[in-house]
């Protein structure tokens, strides 16, 4: 469960201020998989931002699986981050000098996981994204749909209970997207992980079962989708 | 029916797959199959097509078993020059016509309508969306079945997805530009 609970959000100070988030209210179930959508500066990052702990808000309170990121200590929130989120940015962030398997098993290699565990669930991962021919090739060898998949097994390794993807098709061409956008629906369907997507590209928004729109840092519309029938397009066996 | 024209040749084209002759009841699975979440088609527009596409010469009846009541419809050598030039013809479709109904409702577009203009635009806004939603998960079943047409299916999707894409797009600039016109505290 995630929860917002009027939080504002500021920038800077004075007449420069900007309002990122403006009392934002919502709570989002477990096992959820929700769109943000918007203009460029409506707020939707500083969302992601803001469940993740990256960045305190100005007003109110966020709460992750009960409990308010704001009050956690640095190293409950580092935990929070490193055990329970995991993070998809459009620009991938692999390591150049490190192998696919090794950035996908970096996560766990900080967390002071064993390397025989590690390496097991390396395997696992790159598995999952059906990306395991790759595992000792190096991130600038492999295509951007392949470093994106590579991203998605880094932050599946963890188990997480929540996946932030941000504008994760931004680089890609479409049907690089579309397989990054059907993986996201599989670890949401079959993996039971809540998924919050910010994109600006209404098709992948279409993926989700809530889309909220922001301008300006405030809800502007909320658009539940209809239910689906489960998928059958096996991830995990 | 936008398309009479097209429905026509969709007909005999799927006729014309079927070298030894198929039954209407078949024929009309196939048709909804390939062409059913871009066309309603009914049983009795099917038959009607069917009759005319007869009477034409285009196609012809088959007597497999004199027993049997049911209908098997074949391709005629005429029914396949007449496909065949179909195919290579332009398309007739005409452009869509402009958003008509909206840019009419925008004509009275004002301060004290602002609010109300901008519901309208966010429920059209919601329409697409949830058709862009069923396209997806229309797109996804394409892919478990894989049948034969799913390479036709899945352009006529990208088509109307990229339509669909086009549309929010143009939504979004009216909110953008309505407010900016008529007060952005709505």
């Amino acid at each position: 469960m995630i929860e917002f609970r009027n939080v504002t959000k500021l920038f800077g100070s004075g007449e420069t201020t900007v309002r990122a988030v403006d009392d934002l209210s919502f709570a989002i179930p477990p096992g959820a998989f929700w769109a943000l959508m918007g203009p460029s500066g409506s707020g939707k990052s500083t969302v992601l931002h803001l469940i993740a702990g990256l960045t305190p808000p100005t007003g109110g309170s966020v709460l992750v699986e009960g409990r308010d990121v704001a009050k956690m200590s640095e190293a409950e929130a580092a935990a929070l981050r490193r055990r329970r989120i995991g993070y998809i940015l459009q620009t991938f962030n692999l390591m150049p000098f490190l192998t696919v398997g090794e950035n996908v098993g970096m996560p766990l290699v900080l967390d002071g996981v064993n390397q025989r565990e590690v390496d097991a669930r390396v395997d696992e991962a790159l598995g999952m994204v059906k990306i395991s021919h790759r595992a000792t090739h190096y991130p600038t060898h492999l295509s951007g749909g392949e470093q994106q998949r590579v991203a998605i097994a880094r932050a599946l390794i963890i188990r997480p209970a929540i996946v932030l993807a941000d504008e994760p098709t931004g680089n890609l061409d479409r049907a690089n997207g579309r397989t990054v956008m059907d993986l996201l629906q599989d670890v949401n369907e079959q993996l039971r992980v809540t998924v919050l997507l910010v994109t600006h590209d209404p098709v992948f928004a279409a993926y989700a079962q809530r889309i909220l729109r922001f301008v300006d840092g405030r809800l502007e519309q909320d658009i539940p989708l209809p239910e689906k029938p489960p998928s059958n397009l096996s991830l995990v066996k | 029916m936008r398309q009479p024209h097209g429905i026509q040749y969709a007909i005999l084209g799927m006729v014309s797959r079927h070298p030894r002759g198929v039954h209407g009841y078949a024929l009309k699975r196939q048709c909804e199959r390939v062409l059913g979440h871009f066309w309603q088609l009914n049983f009795g527009e099917i038959y009607r097509v069917l009759d005319r596409l007869a009477d034409a010469g285009q196609i012809e009846h088959v007597v497999v078993d004199s027993s049997s009541p049911r209908k098997l419809y074949r391709i005629t050598e005429r029914g396949q020059v007449s496909l065949d030039a179909f195919i290579l013809e332009p398309p007739t479709d005409a452009p869509r016509p402009l958003r008509q109904e909206l840019a009419v409702k925008l004509l009275f577009a004002g301060p004290e309508r602002l609010p109300g203009l901008l519901h309208v635009v966010e429920d059209q806004r919601r329409a697409y969306l949830e058709q862009l939603h069923r396209l997806g998960v229309h797109r996804r079943r394409l892919l478990r079945a894989a049948p034969v047409d799913s390479f036709v299916t899945s352009l006529l999707i990208d088509g109307a997805e990229l339509a669909a894409r086009a549309e929010l797009a143009w939504l979004d600039d009216v909110t953008q530009k309505l407010k900016a016109k008529f007060g952005a505290s709505a």
